[in-house]
Protein backbone atom coordinates (compact mmCIF):
# COMPACT_ATOMS: atom_id res chain seq x y z
CA UNK A 1 0.00 0.00 0.00
CA UNK A 2 2.77 2.31 0.81
CA UNK A 3 4.49 1.98 -1.93
CA UNK A 4 1.78 2.57 -4.36
CA UNK A 5 1.16 6.08 -2.26
CA UNK A 6 4.64 6.32 -2.43
CA UNK A 7 5.09 5.65 -6.39
CA UNK A 8 2.43 8.61 -6.88
CA UNK A 9 3.31 10.76 -4.79
CA UNK A 10 5.73 13.96 -6.30
CA UNK A 11 4.90 16.42 -3.36
CA UNK A 12 8.38 16.73 -2.93
CA UNK A 13 8.95 18.44 -6.05
CA UNK A 14 8.06 22.34 -6.05
CA UNK A 15 4.76 23.34 -7.70
CA UNK A 16 6.53 24.53 -10.75
CA UNK A 17 8.04 21.70 -11.61
CA UNK A 18 4.96 19.65 -11.06
CA UNK A 19 2.92 22.10 -13.97
CA UNK A 20 5.26 21.66 -16.32
CA UNK A 21 5.24 18.16 -16.05
CA UNK A 22 1.41 17.80 -16.03
CA UNK A 23 2.02 20.22 -19.12
CA UNK A 24 4.79 17.59 -20.69
CA UNK A 25 2.13 14.59 -20.09
CA UNK A 26 -0.87 15.97 -21.10
CA UNK A 27 1.18 17.24 -24.52
CA UNK A 28 2.37 13.54 -24.65
CA UNK A 29 -1.39 12.29 -24.65
CA UNK A 30 -2.48 14.73 -27.13
CA UNK A 31 0.20 14.58 -29.72
CA UNK A 32 -1.13 11.93 -32.39
CA UNK A 33 -4.21 14.19 -32.47
CA UNK A 34 -2.66 17.25 -33.91
CA UNK A 35 -1.08 16.66 -37.20
CA UNK A 36 1.91 15.41 -37.93
CA UNK A 37 4.87 13.69 -40.20
CA UNK A 38 5.14 10.41 -39.73
CA UNK A 39 9.05 11.58 -38.75
CA UNK A 40 8.17 13.24 -35.87
CA UNK A 41 5.88 10.16 -34.61
CA UNK A 42 8.97 8.14 -35.15
CA UNK A 43 11.13 10.43 -33.28
CA UNK A 44 8.36 10.98 -30.72
CA UNK A 45 8.37 7.04 -30.55
CA UNK A 46 12.24 7.12 -30.00
CA UNK A 47 12.59 9.46 -27.43
CA UNK A 48 9.46 7.35 -24.98
CA UNK A 49 11.36 4.06 -25.51
CA UNK A 50 15.30 5.84 -25.04
CA UNK A 51 13.20 7.56 -22.02
CA UNK A 52 12.39 4.38 -20.71
CA UNK A 53 16.07 3.26 -21.09
CA UNK A 54 17.54 5.74 -19.53
CA UNK A 55 14.95 5.18 -16.65
CA UNK A 56 16.45 2.01 -16.31
CA UNK A 57 20.10 2.96 -16.72
CA UNK A 58 19.87 5.55 -13.82
CA UNK A 59 18.80 3.42 -11.46
CA UNK A 60 22.19 1.16 -11.41
CA UNK A 61 24.26 4.17 -13.35
CA UNK A 62 22.49 7.34 -11.83
CA UNK A 63 21.36 6.75 -7.83
CA UNK A 64 23.86 4.13 -7.67
CA UNK A 65 26.76 5.29 -9.23
CA UNK A 66 27.82 2.03 -10.86
CA UNK A 67 28.39 2.90 -15.08
CA UNK A 68 27.01 0.69 -17.17
CA UNK A 69 27.92 0.97 -21.21
CA UNK A 70 26.44 -2.21 -21.62
CA UNK A 71 22.94 -1.76 -21.58
CA UNK A 72 22.76 -3.22 -25.30
CA UNK A 73 22.82 -6.97 -24.64
CA UNK A 74 19.56 -6.37 -22.53
CA UNK A 75 17.62 -5.06 -25.76
CA UNK A 76 18.77 -7.65 -27.51
CA UNK A 77 17.81 -10.51 -25.19
CA UNK A 78 14.35 -8.51 -25.39
CA UNK A 79 14.15 -8.36 -29.11
CA UNK A 80 15.47 -11.49 -30.22
CA UNK A 81 13.26 -13.89 -27.42
CA UNK A 82 9.88 -12.06 -28.64
CA UNK A 83 10.83 -11.88 -32.25
CA UNK A 84 11.49 -15.43 -31.66
CA UNK A 85 8.92 -16.57 -29.75
CA UNK A 86 6.40 -14.95 -32.22
CA UNK A 87 7.94 -16.28 -35.60
CA UNK A 88 8.59 -19.95 -34.95
CA UNK A 89 5.58 -20.35 -32.19
CA UNK A 90 3.94 -17.76 -32.93
CA UNK A 91 3.63 -16.38 -28.99
CA UNK A 92 1.94 -12.89 -28.36
CA UNK A 93 4.23 -9.96 -27.47
CA UNK A 94 2.46 -9.80 -24.11
CA UNK A 95 3.76 -13.58 -23.15
CA UNK A 96 7.01 -13.51 -24.97
CA UNK A 97 7.51 -9.63 -22.93
CA UNK A 98 7.54 -10.97 -19.81
CA UNK A 99 9.90 -14.25 -20.92
CA UNK A 100 12.17 -11.68 -22.13
CA UNK A 101 12.59 -10.09 -18.74
CA UNK A 102 12.97 -13.36 -17.18
CA UNK A 103 16.06 -14.03 -19.90
CA UNK A 104 17.35 -10.73 -19.30
CA UNK A 105 17.19 -11.31 -15.71
CA UNK A 106 18.76 -14.26 -15.63
CA UNK A 107 21.71 -13.38 -17.64
CA UNK A 108 21.94 -9.89 -15.70
CA UNK A 109 22.95 -12.22 -12.54
CA UNK A 110 25.12 -14.27 -14.49
CA UNK A 111 27.19 -10.98 -15.55
CA UNK A 112 26.16 -8.57 -12.75
CA UNK A 113 27.36 -11.43 -9.83
CA UNK A 114 31.11 -11.25 -11.25
CA UNK A 115 31.13 -7.81 -12.71
CA UNK A 116 30.30 -6.01 -9.57
CA UNK A 117 33.93 -6.96 -8.15
CA UNK A 118 35.05 -4.47 -10.26
CA UNK A 119 34.71 -0.81 -9.97
CA UNK A 120 34.53 2.32 -11.68
CA UNK A 121 35.63 2.42 -15.11
CA UNK A 122 36.66 -1.26 -15.10
CA UNK A 123 33.37 -2.17 -14.22
CA UNK A 124 32.11 0.07 -17.18
CA UNK A 125 34.72 -1.30 -19.42
CA UNK A 126 33.86 -4.72 -18.90
CA UNK A 127 30.01 -3.97 -18.90
CA UNK A 128 31.14 -3.04 -22.81
CA UNK A 129 32.93 -6.27 -23.19
CA UNK A 130 29.60 -8.58 -22.03
CA UNK A 131 27.54 -6.45 -24.81
CA UNK A 132 30.19 -7.07 -27.33
CA UNK A 133 30.52 -10.71 -26.57
CA UNK A 134 27.14 -11.94 -26.44
CA UNK A 135 26.14 -9.68 -29.67
CA UNK A 136 28.95 -11.83 -31.39
CA UNK A 137 27.33 -14.55 -30.07
CA UNK A 138 23.53 -13.82 -31.44
CA UNK A 139 26.04 -13.10 -34.70
CA UNK A 140 26.46 -16.55 -35.42
CA UNK A 141 23.80 -18.10 -33.51
CA UNK A 142 20.98 -19.87 -35.91
CA UNK A 143 17.96 -19.79 -33.97
CA UNK A 144 18.12 -15.57 -33.74
CA UNK A 145 18.50 -15.35 -37.17
CA UNK A 146 22.63 -15.12 -36.72
CA UNK A 147 23.83 -12.43 -38.85
CA UNK A 148 21.10 -11.38 -40.50
CA UNK A 149 18.81 -11.38 -37.84
CA UNK A 150 14.76 -11.70 -37.77
CA UNK A 151 11.62 -10.55 -39.55
CA UNK A 152 8.49 -10.24 -38.34
CA UNK A 153 6.18 -9.61 -41.53
CA UNK A 154 2.95 -8.18 -40.57
CA UNK A 155 0.91 -9.68 -43.31
CA UNK A 156 1.06 -12.65 -41.71
CA UNK A 157 -1.46 -11.32 -38.71
CA UNK A 158 -4.55 -9.12 -38.95
CA UNK A 159 -3.33 -5.80 -38.06
CA UNK A 160 -3.94 -3.89 -36.19
CA UNK A 161 -3.38 -6.92 -34.20
CA UNK A 162 -3.34 -6.00 -29.94
CA UNK A 163 -2.01 -9.09 -28.59
CA UNK A 164 1.03 -9.68 -30.87
CA UNK A 165 1.36 -5.91 -30.80
CA UNK A 166 1.49 -5.82 -35.00
CA UNK A 167 -0.13 -2.59 -35.91
CA UNK A 168 0.52 -1.21 -39.95
CA UNK A 169 -0.21 2.92 -38.19
CA UNK A 170 2.32 3.97 -35.58
CA UNK A 171 -0.06 5.90 -33.74
CA UNK A 172 -0.91 2.06 -31.60
CA UNK A 173 2.78 1.44 -30.98
CA UNK A 174 2.86 5.16 -29.32
CA UNK A 175 0.19 4.76 -26.87
CA UNK A 176 1.60 1.37 -26.33
CA UNK A 177 4.88 2.35 -25.63
CA UNK A 178 3.85 5.80 -23.97
CA UNK A 179 1.84 4.00 -21.23
CA UNK A 180 5.41 2.14 -20.25
CA UNK A 181 6.84 4.96 -20.17
CA UNK A 182 3.83 6.65 -17.34
CA UNK A 183 4.22 2.83 -15.44
CA UNK A 184 8.32 3.57 -15.53
CA UNK A 185 8.23 7.30 -14.50
CA UNK A 186 6.23 5.60 -11.07
CA UNK A 187 8.26 2.60 -10.52
CA UNK A 188 11.49 5.35 -10.44
CA UNK A 189 9.68 7.51 -8.74
CA UNK A 190 8.83 4.59 -5.87
CA UNK A 191 12.30 3.26 -6.28
CA UNK A 192 14.46 6.27 -5.59
CA UNK A 193 12.02 6.21 -2.12
CA UNK A 194 12.36 2.80 -0.84
CA UNK A 195 14.91 1.42 1.13
CA UNK A 196 16.92 -0.10 -2.02
CA UNK A 197 16.81 2.97 -3.76
CA UNK A 198 18.53 4.72 -0.31
CA UNK A 199 20.90 1.79 -0.02
CA UNK A 200 21.78 2.51 -3.73
CA UNK A 201 22.52 6.18 -3.38
CA UNK A 202 24.63 5.49 0.09
CA UNK A 203 26.72 3.04 -1.59
CA UNK A 204 27.39 5.82 -4.53
CA UNK A 205 28.04 7.92 -1.53
CA UNK A 206 30.60 5.45 0.09
CA UNK A 207 30.74 2.23 0.16
CA UNK A 208 32.40 1.70 3.04
CA UNK A 209 29.64 3.73 5.40
CA UNK A 210 27.39 1.67 3.59
CA UNK A 211 28.99 -1.98 4.77
CA UNK A 212 28.82 -0.03 8.56
CA UNK A 213 25.46 0.44 8.04
CA UNK A 214 24.20 -3.07 7.41
CA UNK A 215 23.71 -2.89 3.56
CA UNK A 216 25.06 -6.21 1.98
CA UNK A 217 26.96 -3.77 -1.05
CA UNK A 218 27.65 -6.43 -3.86
CA UNK A 219 24.08 -7.34 -3.36
CA UNK A 220 22.18 -4.18 -3.82
CA UNK A 221 24.10 -3.37 -7.20
CA UNK A 222 23.39 -7.11 -8.12
CA UNK A 223 19.51 -6.55 -7.70
CA UNK A 224 19.37 -3.06 -9.04
CA UNK A 225 20.91 -4.18 -12.09
CA UNK A 226 18.02 -6.95 -12.72
CA UNK A 227 15.77 -3.81 -11.90
CA UNK A 228 17.64 -1.75 -15.15
CA UNK A 229 17.98 -5.08 -17.14
CA UNK A 230 13.94 -5.34 -16.51
CA UNK A 231 13.24 -1.90 -17.94
CA UNK A 232 15.50 -2.35 -21.08
CA UNK A 233 14.48 -5.38 -21.71
CA UNK A 234 10.55 -4.70 -22.14
CA UNK A 235 11.25 -2.09 -24.27
CA UNK A 236 13.76 -4.28 -26.32
CA UNK A 237 10.72 -6.66 -26.76
CA UNK A 238 8.88 -3.63 -27.75
CA UNK A 239 11.33 -2.64 -30.51
CA UNK A 240 11.19 -5.87 -32.34
CA UNK A 241 7.52 -5.70 -32.22
CA UNK A 242 7.66 -1.94 -33.86
CA UNK A 243 10.91 -2.05 -36.27
CA UNK A 244 9.85 -5.75 -37.12
CA UNK A 245 13.59 -6.00 -38.78
CA UNK A 246 15.85 -6.64 -35.99
CA UNK A 247 19.56 -7.89 -36.36
CA UNK A 248 22.28 -7.72 -33.72
CA UNK A 249 24.44 -5.50 -35.40
CA UNK A 250 21.55 -2.81 -35.14
CA UNK A 251 19.98 -3.61 -32.21
CA UNK A 252 23.03 -4.71 -29.69
CA UNK A 253 25.35 -2.04 -31.05
CA UNK A 254 27.55 -0.12 -28.68
CA UNK A 255 25.90 2.87 -29.82
CA UNK A 256 23.16 1.80 -28.18
CA UNK A 257 24.65 1.06 -25.17
CA UNK A 258 26.74 4.62 -25.13
CA UNK A 259 23.47 6.40 -26.38
CA UNK A 260 21.22 4.90 -23.28
CA UNK A 261 23.92 6.45 -20.51
CA UNK A 262 24.81 9.79 -22.30
CA UNK A 263 21.38 11.05 -22.23
CA UNK A 264 20.77 9.37 -18.49
CA UNK A 265 24.32 11.80 -17.70
CA UNK A 266 23.50 15.11 -20.31
CA UNK A 267 19.83 14.91 -18.46
CA UNK A 268 20.77 14.48 -14.62
CA UNK A 269 22.01 10.90 -13.49
CA UNK A 270 20.38 9.84 -10.37
CA UNK A 271 17.09 11.90 -10.61
CA UNK A 272 13.54 11.43 -11.91
CA UNK A 273 13.48 13.63 -14.72
CA UNK A 274 16.95 13.00 -15.82
CA UNK A 275 16.41 10.80 -18.72
CA UNK A 276 13.54 12.25 -20.04
CA UNK A 277 15.11 15.52 -20.28
CA UNK A 278 18.07 13.73 -21.82
CA UNK A 279 16.16 11.74 -24.41
CA UNK A 280 13.96 14.64 -25.19
CA UNK A 281 17.50 16.69 -25.97
CA UNK A 282 19.36 14.06 -27.68
CA UNK A 283 16.76 11.95 -29.50
CA UNK A 284 15.60 14.88 -31.81
CA UNK A 285 19.29 16.19 -32.35
CA UNK A 286 19.84 12.46 -33.34
CA UNK A 287 16.86 12.41 -35.57
CA UNK A 288 17.58 15.89 -37.38
CA UNK A 289 21.09 14.97 -37.68
CA UNK A 290 21.09 11.75 -39.32
CA UNK A 291 18.35 13.26 -42.09
CA UNK A 292 20.31 16.23 -42.23
CA UNK A 293 24.04 15.13 -42.75
CA UNK A 294 22.41 11.84 -43.70
CA UNK A 295 22.40 12.98 -47.64
CA UNK A 296 26.34 14.69 -46.98
CA UNK A 297 29.08 11.82 -48.07
CA UNK A 298 31.57 12.03 -45.20
CA UNK A 299 29.68 13.76 -42.58
CA UNK A 300 28.02 10.31 -41.30
CA UNK A 301 29.85 9.59 -38.28
CA UNK A 302 29.51 13.41 -36.93
CA UNK A 303 26.54 12.15 -34.68
CA UNK A 304 29.30 10.12 -32.69
CA UNK A 305 31.77 13.11 -32.54
CA UNK A 306 29.24 15.81 -31.39
CA UNK A 307 27.86 13.26 -28.28
CA UNK A 308 31.57 12.80 -27.56
CA UNK A 309 31.72 16.74 -27.47
CA UNK A 310 28.81 16.70 -25.10
CA UNK A 311 29.82 14.11 -22.68
CA UNK A 312 32.99 16.47 -22.10
CA UNK A 313 31.05 19.54 -21.59
CA UNK A 314 28.56 17.35 -19.17
CA UNK A 315 31.88 15.82 -16.76
CA UNK A 316 33.60 19.40 -17.10
CA UNK A 317 30.56 21.41 -16.12
CA UNK A 318 28.30 19.79 -14.13
CA UNK A 319 28.95 16.01 -13.54
CA UNK A 320 24.67 16.17 -12.70
CA UNK A 321 23.61 16.78 -15.77
CA UNK A 322 20.89 19.44 -16.56
CA UNK A 323 18.96 18.66 -13.24
CA UNK A 324 21.66 19.21 -11.54
CA UNK A 325 22.75 22.26 -12.91
CA UNK A 326 18.81 23.12 -12.10
CA UNK A 327 19.31 22.01 -8.28
CA UNK A 328 22.41 24.02 -8.05
CA UNK A 329 20.13 27.21 -9.28
CA UNK A 330 17.57 26.64 -6.88
CA UNK A 331 19.57 25.72 -3.73
CA UNK A 332 21.35 28.79 -4.40
CA UNK A 333 18.16 31.03 -4.69
CA UNK A 334 16.73 29.64 -1.21
CA UNK A 335 20.36 30.54 0.93
CA UNK B 1 30.79 -13.27 29.60
CA UNK B 2 31.85 -9.58 28.02
CA UNK B 3 29.58 -7.57 26.41
CA UNK B 4 32.76 -7.30 23.44
CA UNK B 5 35.46 -9.68 23.97
CA UNK B 6 38.71 -9.35 21.60
CA UNK B 7 41.26 -12.26 21.85
CA UNK B 8 44.70 -12.12 20.13
CA UNK B 9 43.51 -9.69 17.72
CA UNK B 10 46.28 -9.36 14.90
CA UNK B 11 46.25 -7.68 11.40
CA UNK B 12 49.01 -7.24 9.22
CA UNK B 13 49.34 -5.45 6.00
CA UNK B 14 51.91 -7.49 4.04
CA UNK B 15 55.16 -6.91 6.79
CA UNK B 16 53.87 -4.07 8.30
CA UNK B 17 51.77 -5.40 11.86
CA UNK B 18 49.08 -2.42 12.47
CA UNK B 19 47.14 -4.55 15.21
CA UNK B 20 49.78 -7.04 16.91
CA UNK B 21 48.34 -9.50 19.75
CA UNK B 22 45.80 -7.24 20.76
CA UNK B 23 43.61 -8.46 23.65
CA UNK B 24 40.74 -6.79 25.80
CA UNK B 25 36.92 -7.02 26.92
CA UNK B 26 34.29 -4.41 27.12
CA UNK B 27 31.24 -4.44 29.39
CA UNK B 28 27.46 -3.62 28.39
CA UNK B 29 27.51 -0.23 28.95
CA UNK B 30 30.52 0.59 29.52
CA UNK B 31 32.59 3.90 27.60
CA UNK B 32 35.99 2.85 26.42
CA UNK B 33 38.95 5.51 24.92
CA UNK B 34 41.55 4.32 22.83
CA UNK B 35 44.11 6.42 22.33
CA UNK B 36 47.94 6.28 21.11
CA UNK B 37 49.83 8.24 18.58
CA UNK B 38 49.31 7.87 14.72
CA UNK B 39 49.63 5.18 13.01
CA UNK B 40 49.59 3.16 16.27
CA UNK B 41 46.56 1.25 14.48
CA UNK B 42 43.53 2.52 16.36
CA UNK B 43 41.74 2.56 12.89
CA UNK B 44 42.85 -0.48 12.48
CA UNK B 45 41.34 -2.25 15.46
CA UNK B 46 38.13 -0.23 14.46
CA UNK B 47 37.90 -1.76 10.92
CA UNK B 48 38.93 -5.30 12.05
CA UNK B 49 36.24 -5.37 14.84
CA UNK B 50 33.31 -3.55 12.22
CA UNK B 51 34.21 -6.31 9.69
CA UNK B 52 35.65 -3.89 6.85
CA UNK B 53 38.87 -5.68 7.83
CA UNK B 54 39.57 -9.41 7.36
CA UNK B 55 41.72 -10.43 10.68
CA UNK B 56 45.11 -12.07 10.04
CA UNK B 57 44.37 -13.99 13.69
CA UNK B 58 42.32 -13.50 16.80
CA UNK B 59 38.83 -13.95 17.72
CA UNK B 60 36.43 -11.23 18.41
CA UNK B 61 33.15 -11.99 20.11
CA UNK B 62 30.53 -9.34 20.36
CA UNK B 63 27.40 -10.00 22.18
CA UNK B 64 27.67 -13.71 22.63
CA UNK B 65 28.62 -14.79 19.14
CA UNK B 66 32.03 -14.53 17.26
CA UNK B 67 31.76 -12.26 14.36
CA UNK B 68 35.45 -12.93 13.07
CA UNK B 69 34.92 -13.84 9.91
CA UNK B 70 31.02 -11.74 9.76
CA UNK B 71 31.47 -9.28 6.84
CA UNK B 72 30.84 -5.96 7.60
CA UNK B 73 26.94 -5.85 7.12
CA UNK B 74 26.48 -8.75 9.04
CA UNK B 75 28.38 -7.08 11.74
CA UNK B 76 26.51 -4.15 11.44
CA UNK B 77 22.98 -5.72 11.85
CA UNK B 78 23.49 -7.41 14.77
CA UNK B 79 24.03 -3.82 16.35
CA UNK B 80 27.89 -2.84 16.32
CA UNK B 81 27.69 0.57 14.58
CA UNK B 82 30.17 2.58 14.09
CA UNK B 83 31.56 6.38 12.66
CA UNK B 84 34.40 7.24 10.00
CA UNK B 85 37.01 9.71 10.86
CA UNK B 86 37.21 11.08 7.23
CA UNK B 87 33.51 11.44 6.21
CA UNK B 88 33.49 11.51 2.41
CA UNK B 89 30.23 12.45 0.90
CA UNK B 90 29.77 12.46 -2.74
CA UNK B 91 27.29 15.13 -1.85
CA UNK B 92 23.88 12.93 -2.86
CA UNK B 93 21.94 13.21 0.27
CA UNK B 94 20.49 15.36 2.48
CA UNK B 95 21.02 15.18 6.31
CA UNK B 96 17.77 13.17 6.84
CA UNK B 97 18.62 11.03 3.87
CA UNK B 98 22.16 10.56 5.31
CA UNK B 99 19.98 9.46 8.98
CA UNK B 100 17.55 7.47 6.95
CA UNK B 101 20.12 5.16 5.31
CA UNK B 102 20.85 3.87 9.09
CA UNK B 103 16.96 3.55 9.92
CA UNK B 104 16.62 1.56 6.74
CA UNK B 105 18.66 -1.30 8.29
CA UNK B 106 15.47 -1.88 10.75
CA UNK B 107 12.66 -1.36 8.62
CA UNK B 108 11.73 -1.45 4.98
CA UNK B 109 8.94 1.26 5.17
CA UNK B 110 10.21 4.49 4.14
CA UNK B 111 7.83 6.52 6.24
CA UNK B 112 8.91 4.79 9.12
CA UNK B 113 12.76 5.34 8.69
CA UNK B 114 11.78 9.15 8.04
CA UNK B 115 9.81 8.75 10.95
CA UNK B 116 12.96 7.73 13.32
CA UNK B 117 15.36 9.82 11.10
CA UNK B 118 13.32 12.84 12.81
CA UNK B 119 12.87 11.30 16.07
CA UNK B 120 17.14 11.11 16.42
CA UNK B 121 17.97 14.78 14.57
CA UNK B 122 15.65 16.78 16.79
CA UNK B 123 17.06 14.35 19.96
CA UNK B 124 20.68 15.87 18.96
CA UNK B 125 19.50 19.21 17.75
CA UNK B 126 19.91 18.30 13.96
CA UNK B 127 16.76 18.60 13.07
CA UNK B 128 17.46 22.79 11.39
CA UNK B 129 19.64 20.93 9.13
CA UNK B 130 17.54 18.36 7.88
CA UNK B 131 17.32 19.69 4.20
CA UNK B 132 21.07 20.62 4.04
CA UNK B 133 23.69 18.72 1.76
CA UNK B 134 25.96 17.09 4.11
CA UNK B 135 29.05 18.34 2.11
CA UNK B 136 27.98 21.76 2.91
CA UNK B 137 28.03 22.01 6.46
CA UNK B 138 30.58 22.52 8.81
CA UNK B 139 33.31 19.38 10.54
CA UNK B 140 31.48 19.99 13.65
CA UNK B 141 28.51 19.33 11.96
CA UNK B 142 29.44 16.72 9.79
CA UNK B 143 30.34 14.70 12.90
CA UNK B 144 27.12 14.86 14.19
CA UNK B 145 25.32 13.78 11.23
CA UNK B 146 27.67 11.00 11.33
CA UNK B 147 26.57 10.31 15.19
CA UNK B 148 23.14 10.57 14.29
CA UNK B 149 23.26 7.99 10.82
CA UNK B 150 25.18 5.40 13.16
CA UNK B 151 22.31 6.03 15.72
CA UNK B 152 19.36 5.22 12.85
CA UNK B 153 20.41 1.75 13.17
CA UNK B 154 19.76 1.61 17.27
CA UNK B 155 23.30 0.30 18.05
CA UNK B 156 23.82 -1.72 21.12
CA UNK B 157 27.33 -0.59 20.42
CA UNK B 158 28.80 2.27 18.81
CA UNK B 159 32.42 3.03 17.50
CA UNK B 160 33.32 6.36 17.20
CA UNK B 161 36.58 7.09 14.93
CA UNK B 162 37.63 10.96 16.13
CA UNK B 163 34.20 12.56 16.32
CA UNK B 164 36.16 15.39 17.77
CA UNK B 165 39.17 15.89 15.43
CA UNK B 166 39.31 19.73 14.19
CA UNK B 167 36.78 20.76 16.03
CA UNK B 168 36.88 24.49 18.38
CA UNK B 169 36.80 23.76 22.01
CA UNK B 170 33.07 25.03 21.75
CA UNK B 171 32.31 22.41 19.39
CA UNK B 172 33.98 19.69 21.33
CA UNK B 173 31.88 20.44 24.35
CA UNK B 174 28.87 20.52 22.34
CA UNK B 175 30.01 16.79 20.78
CA UNK B 176 31.06 15.84 24.06
CA UNK B 177 27.69 16.52 25.40
CA UNK B 178 25.94 14.56 22.48
CA UNK B 179 28.73 11.60 23.68
CA UNK B 180 27.16 11.43 26.89
CA UNK B 181 23.46 11.65 25.89
CA UNK B 182 24.15 8.82 23.45
CA UNK B 183 25.99 6.88 26.20
CA UNK B 184 23.61 7.67 29.31
CA UNK B 185 20.73 8.29 28.09
CA UNK B 186 20.07 5.87 24.70
CA UNK B 187 22.47 3.13 26.44
CA UNK B 188 24.93 2.60 24.00
CA UNK B 189 28.31 1.24 25.16
CA UNK B 190 30.62 3.75 23.24
CA UNK B 191 34.00 2.86 21.92
CA UNK B 192 35.81 6.30 20.73
CA UNK B 193 39.33 6.90 19.37
CA UNK B 194 40.23 10.42 20.25
CA UNK B 195 43.22 12.88 20.44
CA UNK B 196 41.53 15.75 22.40
CA UNK B 197 42.78 14.41 25.60
CA UNK B 198 40.28 16.27 27.79
CA UNK B 199 37.32 14.48 26.00
CA UNK B 200 38.88 11.24 26.52
CA UNK B 201 39.40 11.58 30.34
CA UNK B 202 36.27 13.17 31.42
CA UNK B 203 34.42 10.76 29.61
CA UNK B 204 35.69 7.39 29.70
CA UNK B 205 35.83 5.15 32.00
CA UNK B 206 38.36 3.19 30.75
CA UNK B 207 41.39 3.93 28.57
CA UNK B 208 43.22 1.92 26.28
CA UNK B 209 46.71 2.74 24.53
CA UNK B 210 48.09 1.23 21.17
CA UNK B 211 51.71 2.56 19.94
CA UNK B 212 52.84 0.53 17.04
CA UNK B 213 49.94 -1.74 16.70
CA UNK B 214 50.84 -2.99 20.30
CA UNK B 215 47.91 -2.67 23.36
CA UNK B 216 50.82 -0.91 25.67
CA UNK B 217 48.41 0.08 28.65
CA UNK B 218 44.78 0.00 30.03
CA UNK B 219 43.31 1.28 32.83
CA UNK B 220 41.04 4.26 34.64
CA UNK B 221 41.58 8.04 33.27
CA UNK B 222 43.83 8.36 36.37
CA UNK B 223 46.29 5.92 36.11
CA UNK B 224 47.21 5.90 32.95
CA UNK B 225 47.74 9.46 32.32
CA UNK B 226 50.21 8.45 35.04
CA UNK B 227 51.12 5.71 33.44
CA UNK B 228 55.21 6.45 32.51
CA UNK B 229 55.11 4.38 29.40
CA UNK B 230 52.24 6.19 28.09
CA UNK B 231 53.89 9.34 28.66
CA UNK B 232 56.81 8.57 26.57
CA UNK B 233 54.85 6.68 23.62
CA UNK B 234 51.92 9.24 23.79
CA UNK B 235 50.93 12.11 26.08
CA UNK B 236 54.05 13.90 25.94
CA UNK B 237 55.71 15.54 29.00
CA UNK B 238 53.99 18.59 28.61
CA UNK B 239 50.51 17.50 28.97
CA UNK B 240 51.84 15.92 32.40
CA UNK B 241 53.07 19.08 33.09
CA UNK B 242 50.21 21.42 31.71
CA UNK B 243 48.06 18.86 34.44
CA UNK B 244 50.30 19.80 37.66
CA UNK B 245 51.88 16.51 37.81
CA UNK B 246 55.11 14.94 38.31
CA UNK B 247 57.10 13.65 35.75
Amino acid sequence: MEAIKNALDFSDFPRLDLIVVGLIAVFLLVFPVFPHSSFAMATMIQFLMFSIYGMGWNTIGGYGGQVDLGKAQYVGIGAFTTAVMLIRWDIPFWFSMPIGIFFAVCWSFIIGYPLFRLKGHYFAIATIATSLVLKDIFEVWDLVGAARGLEISPIKYSPPDFLRLIFIEDIYYYYVILGFFFVGILYVNWFRKSRLGFQLRSIKDNEDMARSLGINVHLAKVKTYAIATAFVSVVGSFHACYIKNIEPADTMSLDISILIALMAMLGGAGSLWGPVIGAGILIPLKSYLKDWLGAQAGLVGIDLIIYAGIIMLVSAVEPRGIWGIVEKVRRRKRS
Amino acid sequence: MAFLEVYNLTKSFGGLMANDDISFTMEKGELIGLIGPNGAGKTTLFNCISGLHPVTSGRIIFDGEDITSLKAYEVARLGLARTFQVYVASGDLTVEENVMVGCFMRTRSPSQARARAYEILKDLNLHDLSDSMVSELTVAAQKRVTMATALGSDPKLLLLDEVAAGLNPNEIEEIMDTIRHVHEDLGATVMLIEHVMELVMKVSHRVIVLDSGEKIAEGDPENIANNPQVIKAYLGERYVRERGGEI
